[in-house]
């Protein structure tokens, strides 16, 4: 008798903690939606703000930053780290042939939050890979058909604070 | 914004996170926004607090990584904590260092939403990391957006913890030590030391072993020395034939200590190690005292590698003894430096500091699932009132259990 009250118990508490996992699962997979819908919304921020200084530029460098920025409006998620980066990189050549008293405040700003948006959406992907790779829920496939979550890394310190 | 902030330690009892939270509170309000602090408080009637913080019961001192700890844990603080949580409809939730085993941790496990975690400890060896890392998990990956308070902090973050963390520094009022005017006391050239004088790593000892030296350059030197240790221990270490150039003070007010650093034509700071952001140095450059340093890295970053201050080799009496007396001989470059730590200070002020925070809480807000704000965890919520009703009938235990089974997603 003792062994059923026991195997009961080990089951019920088994039940629980996978139930309890595949909830902590979906949510890190939501965190990692919704940070990468803001991470997308401040990226397309700074590509606007760089577009916004176009006319300022001297022809070479306006056509650089202004080719640089509509690739990464258009930019689908393929190749989007490579197009992001390629903004980085116009936007450092570009700033000092812009004429001294530019408003470069919305740049910066979108900047700023490019690298913290970024941060946050790099943490919630490497949260939710480490629960994916315990052995329990690789076992049980807890994560269903989702893709594994990818880091997303550029270099965003162009003009950020 | 409707900002709720966690302090993990006692509000009644004075430190540094707590200095923290609330300089945070009132820069935050002072900025319009609407902030709720959760904290333990030991006595609510005695202590004088702002109308903006919620009593979260006592702490319980407990030994913890070689210290007295004061912590709250238990049925009681939970139920605040839910309860303050549910009543406060917050946009944004900051918690204080979640790592430790007090109501941040509690506040962690039984909030969802938009979490913002600020990770303040240097210490590598912290004992709950090391025991309940993993176990922590759960809470900790409710957070969306982490800030380490300095390089050290935030390598702790990355090792123990994996994933990176938003560098803000701790912010200072720079105004509040602008204005400070000196102590009362003779007019001679006069250095400044301010910290724990019985704590090694402080480097009073090696500023002690500088006056023969110092003594023999500018004959009229005074070392003020204040901070909490034991004066008479410290005196006696000092040769008797220098005592008069030295003048200890013990234990200061918070209120005074803007004006030992103003009291000082140049203010030293010895440290040996152990430091890993160097508030001392920004505080003695926003009353306008020049800083002679030890060579440490966090103080070479406060310094900007040299220019803000003078940094000799760490534990170097004599090289210390030479460059204070060339500052001290030296006006013009005093001034020179005063002017430097002005400039870099700006960056440390609350008002700058704070304005970063919030462009966190921002971001944090825009990357968190659903349009709703901070709330009570849906597991932590049926589980607890699952508890509470079991304490009203222990025969009900199986039933609860399976209610809750029932509504985990």
């Amino acid at each position: 008798m003792t062994w059923v009250i026991t195997a009961v118990a080990v089951l019920v508490l088994l039940t629980a903690y996978v139930t309890w996992t595949a909830g902590r699962l979906d949510r890190l997979h939501a965190r990692v939606d919704a940070a990468w819908a803001a991470l997308d919304a401040q990226l397309v921020r700074r590509a606007s703000a760089a577009r916004a200084l176009v006319p300022a530029l001297p022809a070479g460098p306006a056509e650089q930053l202004d080719a640089a920025a509509h690739e990464a409006l258009e930019a689908q998620e393929i190749e989007r780290e490579r197009i992001e980066n390629e903004l980085s990189r116009a936007v450092r050549l570009a700033v000092p042939h812009l004429p001294p008293a530019s408003d470069l405040d919305e740049l910066r700003t979108a900047a700023t939050r490019v690298a913290l948006a970024r941060s946050f959406h790099n943490a919630a992907v490497k949260d939710t890979r480490t629960l994916r790779f315990r052995r329990l829920p690789r076992l049980l496939s807890l994560a269903g058909h989702r893709a594994m979550p990818t880091f997303f890394e550029i270099d965003d310190t162009a003009l950020a604070g | 914004m409707r900002v709720g902030i966690v302090c993990p330690y006692t509000w009644d009892v004075p430190g540094g996170v707590q200095a923290h939270v609330r300089d945070l509170a009132d820069s935050l309000l002072g900025l319009g926004h609407e902030v709720s602090v959760l904290t333990p408080v030991d006595d609510p009637d005695e202590a004088d607090l702002p109308p903006y913080v919620v009593a979260a019961g006592r702490a319980v001192p407990v030994p913890y990584n070689g210290s007295v700890a004061r912590l709250a844990f238990g049925p009681l603080s939970l139920a605040r904590t839910r309860r303050w949580l549910r009543d406060g409809a917050f946009d944004v939730l900051h918690i204080h260092e979640p790592t430790v085993p007090s109501l941040s941790m509690l506040a962690c496990f039984a909030a969802s939403g938009p979490m913002v975690a600020t990770f303040h400890t240097a210490t590598t060896r912290s004992r709950a990391l090391q025991v309940f890392g993993s176990a922590l998990q759960p809470g900790l990956e409710k957070i969306t957006g982490r800030i380490a308070v300095s390089p050290a902090a935030r390598r702790v973050v990355v090792e123990h913890l994996g994933g990176d963390a938003v560098l803000i520094p701790n912010g200072v009022s720079v105004e509040r030590f602008a204005d400070a005017r000196p102590l009362p006391g003779p007019n001679v050239p006069t250095i400044a030391f301010l910290g724990r004088i019985d704590e090694p790593r402080k480097g009073l000892a090696v500023l002690l072993e500088a006056p023969p030296e110092l003594v023999e350059l500018v004959p009229d030197v005074r070392l003020l020395v204040a901070g909490p240790g034991d004066v008479e221990d410290v005196r006696e270490t000092v040769p008797a034939s220098l005592r008069s150039h030295v003048v200890l003070l013990g234990l200061v007010t918070d209120a005074d200590k803007p004006r030992i650093y103003a009291s000082g034509d140049v203010y030293c700071a010895p440290n040996t190690h152990g430091e890993s952001f160097g508030i001392v140095l920004i505080e003695a450059m926003a009353t306008g005292t020049p800083v002679v340093a030890s060579d440490l890295e966090a103080f070479r970053r406060v310094l900007e590698e040299g220019r803000a201050g003078v940094l000799v080799p760490v534990g170097d009496a004599a090289a210390l003894a030479t460059a204070l007396a060339a500052l001290l001989a030296d006006p013009d470059r005093r001034k020179l430096l005063a002017a430097e730590g002005h400039d870099v200070v700006q960056q440390y002020d609350w008002s700058q500091v704070t304005a970063r925070i919030v462009e966190v809480y921002e971001t944090v807000v825009a990357a968190v699932p659903r349009e709703h704000a901070v709330d009570v965890d849906h597991d932590v919520d049926a589980f607890a009132d699952d508890l509470s009703e079991i304490d009203d009938d222990p025969g009900r235990l199986s039933s609860a259990l399976r209610r809750w089974l029932s509504r985990t997603p």
